[in-house]
């Protein structure tokens, strides 16, 4: 059984190797072990989104019911995205879980990965914080993950009064990822975030 | 790395494989995955095709059905599928496809129709029309109503209603009924 799994992610990767996507930089995937058990996924933010011009890294683990069975997908780069764990990097996505259908490829999970990085379902929300925020204060949920872009996967757009905020709080003696989600889930208010901080 | 010769590339093979890749060997390649099973993505073995267009191994498809019995979807377009609804695909020499996972039930039979017209009555050869009759004799009162509720019941194998063969067989059903009435009034009588 391990045995078609194995076989189909040898195919797969030279499919994805091979596509336009990857060409274009869009999508990227790595062995990880030899066994092909484990890859590591890359995808690039889509444009006009605030996750452009950031590469995150994915954590492909594959079962030995593949593909019967989706593949363990998470992102290993830090993001703010109301289907995503701001902790974990867990995802919400339908087709990684019951939707999913054994004709899906490591190229189409990736590309829904994409997709779902421009179009975020706050009302199935894996992180309650961020989807709240998404609901309540879209410009401050944009703004925020652009930041979380610009700190995690190299993206361009660095926002000085929040780096400042941050620096602050390091200041004061604060663990700099601690101090941006604390921001990050209070506004950029720097009394709530310190309040919380040191409650 | 290709099974199956086309009859254009065929002699063209050997060459292929000294000379490294040209045309003929990539359109081939071509052809070969056209016939993937969308599931293991290799050439697909012991083929079925789903209703909606997608083919499969079929032990690949059993094994998906097989995982998720409440949402049979396809792999493919998640359109319903069933295994009832898939139909094989016999090429030439099929047969002989070994097939390595033995433990999967066999593929699914193809459904043959008879072409419309060409139906003679089939006359008194019951094994032929499905037709069965019981009659047995009993304590009277029972024994009458136990054959004859035989005749009401609806017997594997009969032909479907509104087909010429059914109305056949009501005749002959009611004909036999009648004869069993008859019989059983000689049997008071004599």
């Amino acid at each position: 059984m391990a045995n078609i799994a194995a076989q189909r992610i040898k195919r797969e990767f030279k499919e994805v190797i091979k596509s336009e996507e990857v060409a274009k930089c869009a999508i990227r995937v790595e062995l990880v072990n030899d066994n092909y058990t484990e890859l590591k996924g890359e995808i690039a933010g889509p444009p006009d989104t605030p996750y452009e011009g950031g590469n995150f890294i994915l954590e492909i683990k594959v079962p030995e019911t593949y593909p019967f069975n989706p593949p363990k997908v998470r992102f290993m780069t830090k993001i703010w995205h109301p289907n995503i764990s701001s902790v974990t990097g867990a995802i919400c996505l339908d087709i990684l879980k019951d939707q999913w259908a054994a004709a899906m490829t490591l190229r189409t999970v990736l590309l829904s990965l994409q997709a779902l990085l421009s179009a975020a379902e706050p009302d199935d929300p894996q992180d309650a914080v961020v989807a709240k925020q998404f609901k309540e204060n879209v410009e401050m949920f944009q703004l925020t993950a652009r930041h979380w872009t610009n700190a995690y996967a190299g993206g361009p757009n660095a926002n000085k009064d929040f780096d400042d905020k941050i620096k602050k709080l390091i200041e004061m003696g604060v663990d700099e990822h601690e101090a941006r989600v604390a921001l990050s889930s209070y506004n950029w208010d720097m009394e709530r975030a310190t309040e919380q901080l040191f409650s | 790395m290709a099974s199956s010769a086309s009859s254009s590339t065929g002699s063209s093979k050997k060459i292929d494989a000294n000379g490294g890749p040209d045309t003929a060997d990539k359109e081939e390649k071509k052809e070969d995955r056209t016939f993937e099973c969308n599931i293991c993505l290799d050439t697909a073995r012991d083929a079925v095709v789903s209703m909606c267009g997608h083919l499969f191994c079929w032990p690949c498809l059993h094994q998906w059905l097989e995982t998720r019995p409440s949402r049979q979807v396809c792999p493919v377009c998640k359109a319903a599928i069933s295994k009832e609804k898939v139909v094989p695909l016999y090429g030439r020499g099929s047969t002989k496809q070994e097939d390595p996972r033995e433990k999967v039930p066999p593929r699914p039979a193809g459904q043959r129709t008879e072409p419309e017209g060409g139906s003679t009555f089939p006359g008194f050869g019951f094994g032929d029309t499905g037709f069965h009759m019981s009659f047995g004799i009993g304590a009277f009162p029972f024994g009458f109503f136990t054959s004859t509720f035989n005749f009401g019941d609806a017997r594997p194998g009969a032909a479907p209603h509104g087909t010429p063969q059914h109305l056949e067989e009501q005749y002959l059903s009611k004909l036999f009924l009648w004869l069993a009435v008859l019989f059983i009034f000689w049997l008071l009588l004599a």
